[in-house]
């Protein structure tokens, strides 16, 4: 019989389980990973700041921007870890409106990168740049997770993969409209992902992968034309080397004249569009070499690997689909990103995780990690 | 932590998705990290060889600053802006690739591909000396290029200069433009140090004055690593380049504006395409204002022109890329009685008190030739004849005057000749003679013909610039000065100034009376109202008309005409005395095949003397409804004069 109110044990139900105890099931190897990321991705912020010409630092220069986001995702990883991740759940589908409204908001009032002409991405709040679709990856993680958890005896049924197209489907068409090809690829990347994870029917997935397969050629002639050009310049980029061949032309440069060693901190030469988020790899590759890249890599590779064992441990299904989902997304970008840049994946706009710049970027995945760091807190322990 | 635990988690936590999850990411980690190896190790450039024992050089050429050109307040015209050009040299591009270079550049820079071999094959120089394919590319496309030395070999990027006119086309006929050097051109050059590659001024002043805004060229030897790339670290310095010499000149920005604004409005009105407008100071032949239209935007030169837009300027029919200030002539219609009337008086036909009756028309053999109100006035004295411009009065004197006196007269005024100014002059009018009627046709002069010479039609053909120097020594007492653009020449490296002095070309061997009488005359063809409501403005405009029928008769038999007006004022242009050679502004007007009721040059100079003495406000013109500026406020909204978009 406990001498506690039964409404203090309530409310320490909220809290991890036994006081400090709990803390050794804090996964600090996850942390450290992202932080030497996100030091990698500071690095990067620093050398495009200042640049070969070593210009002075401004306040609106990435590098200093990026700082101030590195400490807010510090407090929001904070934050998010004490919090209880349950409450998550249950706020899931608010969190699903909230993220529509707010993709809808870009599309109002965004801005674009006026490189289509139409694209509306970001959106200014107080004189800085928030693309509410980085977010969306984060809630559309938790909401995937969520639906799945709850149809864990349905997991089988054709149903539960129609339902969770039906769910991804508002916010990937708001994406789209952006048009923001690389996070609506990033979200079906993660809901295969999820499916898989999740033991959905291999049957079904199968054939829905057929049918995405089959469906290509219909998608192909919907595509505008730079879209288009972005998909096959991977195969030549000479067939258009002012336009769309010239970025990964200019990458595969970049990274060739990196070398072993790198050549050093800000000492890049090799001119790169959007060197600061999409492109961030070539400068590293160039600057860093392959020594860097690989550090990088295997950085990458630990952190997926440790969110795996994360999800392995879970025993809550909610706790276990929120982080494969995080798995998924990260090693989809990192691929996407790094192939893009060394010619092996079409050119598509997605950051490269921790190492981008991007305040939205940062912020959703500390919040994501703080949430499976909740999740590790709040474990229950194995029955040995 | 053991896996046993997943004992009871059914579905979840399969092991065997969790295997597969985490081959693939290791596969897909692991052939990112051999793809960088490929990139970084196995592709990575060999690092550049410098061979100090047998070093490989290039001498290299350094563009000297072009020299600048300003108005007379010191307001740049023109400035300086770095451009970039792709070169490709011959011996450096293997014959076999030089199809897939074509092709790579064709797509970089927006070109046929068969145009760029074209440009290489049709290189007559060395195979050595670098054939340039492109000018006025971007920034960012010759560091393209430039990164990609590898894909296309043979390729270089020149750093060059460009001109970039910062008034528009408001002075395109003056300014001129630049060009690649022509085959003609670099054998008269090439002596000078010209290369067959050079950028030389092609027209305007940039053609006239080409020597003095070259400057000298400079160089340097920069040594070349062991794949031909120069190696900026060993540079050694030649000699300094030279800045060209800079031009001030005696245009003024606002005159011209309001020069350009009065003519832009006439040959609206008119409904025409082609006119001139000039504005001179008679004593001392300093160009104020020069306007030619229609005209042309001088930066396509500068940037480049293309074949398509070079041959549209070239075929327009109203001949944009010609300034007709200069380099054409016209029959300059009843203008030319000056020339009459000086010679009348100079050689005693004619006198102050003598009369001449106007007729109907003046019947030699079976040809009328015809009064121009086909009435005549009946006895005229000179002062009359010369302001109501009787042709039937001019056909009298100038058959007293005779052939040889008029064209001696004509060749004292400046007709026929070179005026002198600095600009590329390519039309030099035509004085008939009977030489020059036995040269071309191999028959003497007519009488009718000679008739016609009196009055400025027929054979007589002047350029707008001769007749408003004519009209400007009529102004000044007797001088024909040399019209002159430039006023002083800055030195490109001491900054010395050296103005440019006035030339006399010629004092006319006419008494100071006479010319007074002339001068008297040509107020009283504003005061008489011939020119309509001119003399109602506050300025004191002294001048004459012209209208000369030219070409083919339309369906009703009507000739286009031109339409002529020069006018000038006195010292104090607000005060009516014509008595003093005391005048200082002199315009021209010149409107190409109008077919109006009135004299729209007139007009023309009535607005641009209003303008520049600020008798009328700008409000004024937008509103009165009276003023030529009523309709020019109305075209202001409707067309772009000096906007982005080219007037057709």
């Amino acid at each position: 019989m406990s001498i506690l109110h039964p409404q203090t044990l309530k409310l320490r139900a909220w809290a991890p389980k036994s006081g400090w105890l709990a803390w050794r099931n804090y996964d600090f190897q996850l942390t450290t990973y992202a932080v030497l990321l996100t030091l990698f991705g500071l690095a990067m912020a620093y050398s495009n700041s200042v640049g070969s010409t070593h210009e002075s630092l401004t306040l609106n220069s990435p590098f200093v921007r990026s700082i101030m986001w590195a400490v807010v995702s510090i407090v929001v990883l904070a934050l998010t870890t004490v919090f209880d991740y349950k409450w998550l759940r249950s706020f899931a589908w608010p969190l699903y409106l909230i993220n529509i409204v707010l993709l809808i908001l870009t599309l109002r009032i965004g801005v674009g990168t006026g490189e289509a002409g139409t694209a509306a991405r970001w959106v200014v709040i107080a004189g800085f740049q928030f693309q509410f679709s980085e977010l969306a990856k984060i809630i559309m993680v938790l909401v995937f997770a969520s639906f799945l958890a709850d149809r864990q005896d349905r997991m089988k049924s054709p149903w539960t993969i129609i339902g969770i197209l039906a769910v991804l489907g508002p916010p990937w068409i708001l994406v789209l409209l952006q048009p923001d090809l690389g996070t609506s690829l990033v979200l079906v990347a993660t809901v295969a992902g999820l499916l898989f994870m999740a033991g959905a029917s291999l049957l079904w997935l199968g054939t829905l992968a057929a049918g995405a397969l089959a469906a290509i050629p219909f998608v192909w002639s919907h595509m505008a034309d730079y879209q288009q050009a972005r998909l096959l310049t991977v195969l030549n980029p000479w067939a258009d080397p002012q336009g769309a061949g010239y970025q990964v032309i200019q990458a595969q440069k970049a990274v060739t004249a990196g070398g072993l060693a790198g050549k050093g901190l800000t000492n890049g030469q090799v001119a790169l569009p959007v060197s600061t988020t999409d492109f961030v790899w070539g400068v590293l590759a160039e600057e860093l070499g392959l020594i860097g890249s690989l550090v990088v890599l295997i950085l990458f590779a630990l952190l997926i690997w440790r969110l795996l064992v994360c999800s392995w441990r879970s025993t809550d299904p909610f706790a276990m689909l929120l982080s494969s989902g995080m798995a998924t997304m990260i090693f989809f970008q990192v691929v996407v990103n790094v192939g893009m840049v060394i010619g092996l994946v079409p050119v598509t706009g997605i950051p490269l995780p921790f190492v981008s710049y991007g305040g939205a970027s940062l912020v959703s995945l500390a919040a994501g990690l703080g949430a499976l760091q909740s999740t590790n807190l709040r474990r229950e322990r194995p029955e040995w | 932590m053991s896996i046993t635990s997943a004992g009871n988690r059914g579905e979840l936590n399969n092991l065997y998705r969790f295997g597969m999850f985490v081959l693939v990411a290791g596969v897909a980690v692991t052939t990112l990290a051999a793809r960088m190896f490929y990139l970084q190790v196995v592709l990575a450039p060999p690092p550049a060889v410098v061979n100090t024992t047998n070093q490989a050089t290039e001498l290299q050429s350094i563009p000297a600053p072009r020299g600048l050109i300003y108005d007379d307040t010191g307001q740049p015209l023109v400035q300086n802006v770095v451009d970039f050009a792709v070169t490709v040299t011959p011996i450096d591009l293997p014959r076999d690739k030089e199809e897939l270079v074509a092709q790579r550049l064709g797509s970089i820079l927006n070109l046929d591909p068969v145009y760029i071999e074209t440009q290489i094959d049709a290189a007559t120089g060395s195979l050595y000396l670098p054939v340039t394919v492109a000018d006025g590319v971007s920034a960012q496309v010759a560091g393209f290029i430039q990164e990609n030395g590898d894909a296309l070999p043979g390729v270089k990027i020149a750093q060059t200069q460009k001109r970039e006119y910062l008034t528009k086309q408001l002075f395109s006929d003056v300014l001129g433009y630049e060009g690649r050097i022509t085959q003609t051109q670099y054998t008269q050059l090439k002596s000078e140090g010209y290369s067959p590659d050079d950028i030389v001024g092609q027209a305007g002043l940039e053609g006239y004055y080409e020597q003095d805004l070259r400057g000298t060229p400079g160089n340097q030897t920069v040594a070349l690593d062991a794949n031909g790339e120069p190696i900026p670290q060993l540079v050694t310095h030649g000699k300094d380049p030279i800045s060209g010499d800079s031009l001030t000149l005696n245009l003024d920005y606002r005159e011209q504006a309001m020069a350009a604004e009065a003519l832009a409005w006439g040959v609206q009105a008119a409904k025409v395409k082609q006119g001139v407008i000039i504005v001179e100071n008679p004593q001392n032949g300093k160009i104020l204002a020069m306007v030619s239209l229609p005209t042309y935007n001088d930066q396509l030169f500068a940037d480049g022109i293309s074949g398509s837009d070079f041959q549209k300027l070239l075929t327009d029919p109203s001949q944009p890329l010609i300034n007709k200030a200069i380099g054409a002539q016209y029959a300059p219609g009843s203008t030319y009685k000056v020339v009459t009337a000086t010679a009348g008086l100079s050689d005693g036909s004619i006198n102050t008190t003598q009369t001449l009756t106007s007729q109907p028309f003046i019947q030699i053999g079976e040809f009328k030739y015809w009064e121009w109100n086909r009435q005549g006035w009946g006895p005229l004295n000179i002062y009359q004849g010369f302001s109501y411009s009787s042709d039937t009065f001019f056909y009298q004197l100038a058959l007293e005057v005779g052939l040889k006196d008029l064209t001696y007269w004509a060749d004292q005024y400046g007709f026929g000749k070179p005026t002198g100014i600095d600009l590329p002059e390519t039309a030099t009018g035509i004085v008939p003679t009977n030489a020059w009627k036995q040269a071309t046709q191999n028959e003497p002069m007519y009488t009718g013909e000679i008739m016609y010479a009196g009055i400025g039609q027929g054979f007589d053909s002047v350029t707008p610039m001769q007749l408003l120097n004519a009209y400007c020594a009529l102004a000044n007492g007797g001088n024909v000065w040399q019209p002159q653009i430039v006023k002083s020449v800055t030195n490109g490296v001491t900054g010395a100034v050296t103005e440019i002095q006035p030339a006399l070309m010629n004092k006319l061997p006419t008494s100071a009376a006479n010319l007074q009488v002339i001068r008297v005359a040509s107020r009283q063809v504003v005061t008489s109202q011939h020119t309509g409501n001119l003399v109602d403005v506050p300025i004191m405009i002294a001048g004459k008309t012209g209208t000369a029928e030219f070409g083919v008769p339309d369906k009703r038999g009507r000739l286009p005409y031109h339409e002529w007006f020069i006018g000038y004022t006195p010292a104090n242009p607000f005060v009516d005395n014509f008595t003093q050679p005391d005048s200082q502004l002199a315009v021209i007007a010149f409107i190409y095949g109008a077919n109006t009721w009135g004299n729209v040059a007139t007009e023309v100079v009535k607005l641009y003397m209003s303008l520049h003495y600020k008798t009328i406000s700008r409000l004024a013109i937008m509103l009165d409804r009276r003023t030529p500026g009523y309709i020019m406020g109305w075209t202001y909204r409707t067309t772009n004069f000096y906007g982005n978009s080219t007037r057709d």
